[in-house]
């Protein structure tokens, strides 16, 4: 299916998406991230940010702010609950062109069983609940991958539609919900260069 | 050393609605780019490669979310302090491309304070904006604050 047809009906090739609002796409199994919070691995998030807190660098204020360890940033939620690029038996680049893609991607939109298959991804927005800090030496995952919006749209980079999903933050030790997550999408096939419509 | 460790500890008390935060600069090089997708895992090419960002339709590779939403986070983070605690994010809308050559500031100001929702809660509109305008938000960070010992409010 082409979500980039050239008459009107690009929308249409949508609804199997916006009929199915409200279901959940998980297996019901939780995905984790591909390591536990690490302090060296907190360290290098905070590097680009200049985020300058104790509470994520030294244990010692940490523990007396009441936290076994250093905390991960609140927003570190998302790389922490991605999944690994690649794992032993893989093989992740099979092109040397300079501008090939990796074989497969955590971070994509290729595992929607529904609607057009799309080229372009990007996020447009994200919500949180935080129930409490993450620290280091605890994993985490997402738990569930509920629907909860889809609306087509044409917009200056293409035709697609905006996706919202739903999904609670648990740890591994205890499925303990640390955070409650909706990410919007926007997925679509972008417009080809010099295209009018 | 950031606004926030500078200053020491702010108090509940010390809040005033209205009140404007330290704003924060992020000027954009491809390096800023790159340590953050090598650190945050958002390898997406559109976050450092112009020809793969611009056959999306973008016009240049851009900031990625985990950044952006960093950016959030560090503001507030500054302002609130070890003992501050951030609650939620919402409005964390990207309206347009925080994209690489240019600098996105980050702006934030008090927008409510309240002892309803639990003792020093405080709503902060955050937004990003670059040359061309707002990018990100506005939205809300809610975080909480200690209070003084001798607080009207009672102690956490």
């Amino acid at each position: 299916m082409n979500s980039a047809g050239e008459n009107g009906d690009w929308q249409a090739a949508w609804k199997p998406v916006v009929d199915a609002v409200g279901r959940d796409f998980s297996d019901g199994t939780t995905v984790f991230g591909a390591d536990p919070v690490e302090r060296g691995a907190i360290r290098r998030f905070l590097e680009p940010l200049e985020l300058d807190c104790a509470l994520h660098t030294d244990p010692a204020v940490a523990r007396a702010h009441g936290f076994a360890d250093v905390t991960m940033p609140y927003t570190g939620l998302i790389t922490w609950t991605i999944p690994p690029m690649w794992e032993p038996g893989q093989t992740l680049f099979d092109s040397a062109e300079r501008d090939a893609q990796p074989v497969h991607s955590p971070i994509n939109n290729q595992d929607m069983p529904l609607g057009p298959r799309t080229t372009g991804f990007f996020a447009t927005g994200i919500e949180f609940d935080f129930l409490r800090p993450v620290v280091a030496g605890e994993r985490v995952g997402r738990s569930g991958r509920r629907l909860v919006d889809c609306v087509p749209k044409e917009t200056s980079v293409g035709r697609g539609a905006f996706l919202t999903w739903e999904s609670d933050i648990v740890t591994e030790a205890d499925g303990e919900v640390v955070a409650r997550i909706r990410t919007s999408t926007y997925a679509y096939e972008p417009t080809p260069k010099g295209a009018v419509r | 050393m950031t606004a926030g460790r500078a200053a020491g500890q702010r108090r509940f008390e010390d809040v005033r609605e209205g009140e404007e935060l330290p704003s924060v600069a992020y000027p954009l090089p491809v390096y800023r780019l790159v340590m953050a997708a090598g650190s945050n895992r958002d390898f997406n090419s559109i976050h450092h490669n112009t020809d793969y960002a611009r056959a999306t339709g973008a016009p240049e590779m851009y900031a990625n979310t985990s950044l952006l939403l960093g950016m959030w986070e560090r503001i507030v983070r500054d302002w609130i302090g070890p003992a501050g605690t951030i609650r939620g994010i919402r409005g964390f809308r990207m309206r347009a491309f925080n994209v690489v050559g240019d600098t996105t500031w980050v702006h934030a100001r008090v927008v409510s304070v309240t002892t309803e929702d639990g003792p020093g809660t405080v709503d902060i509109e955050v937004r990003c904006e670059n040359s061309a305008g707002v990018t990100v938000g506005p939205g809300t960070v809610r975080a909480t604050l200690p209070l003084r010992a001798d607080s009207a409010y009672g102690t956490d």
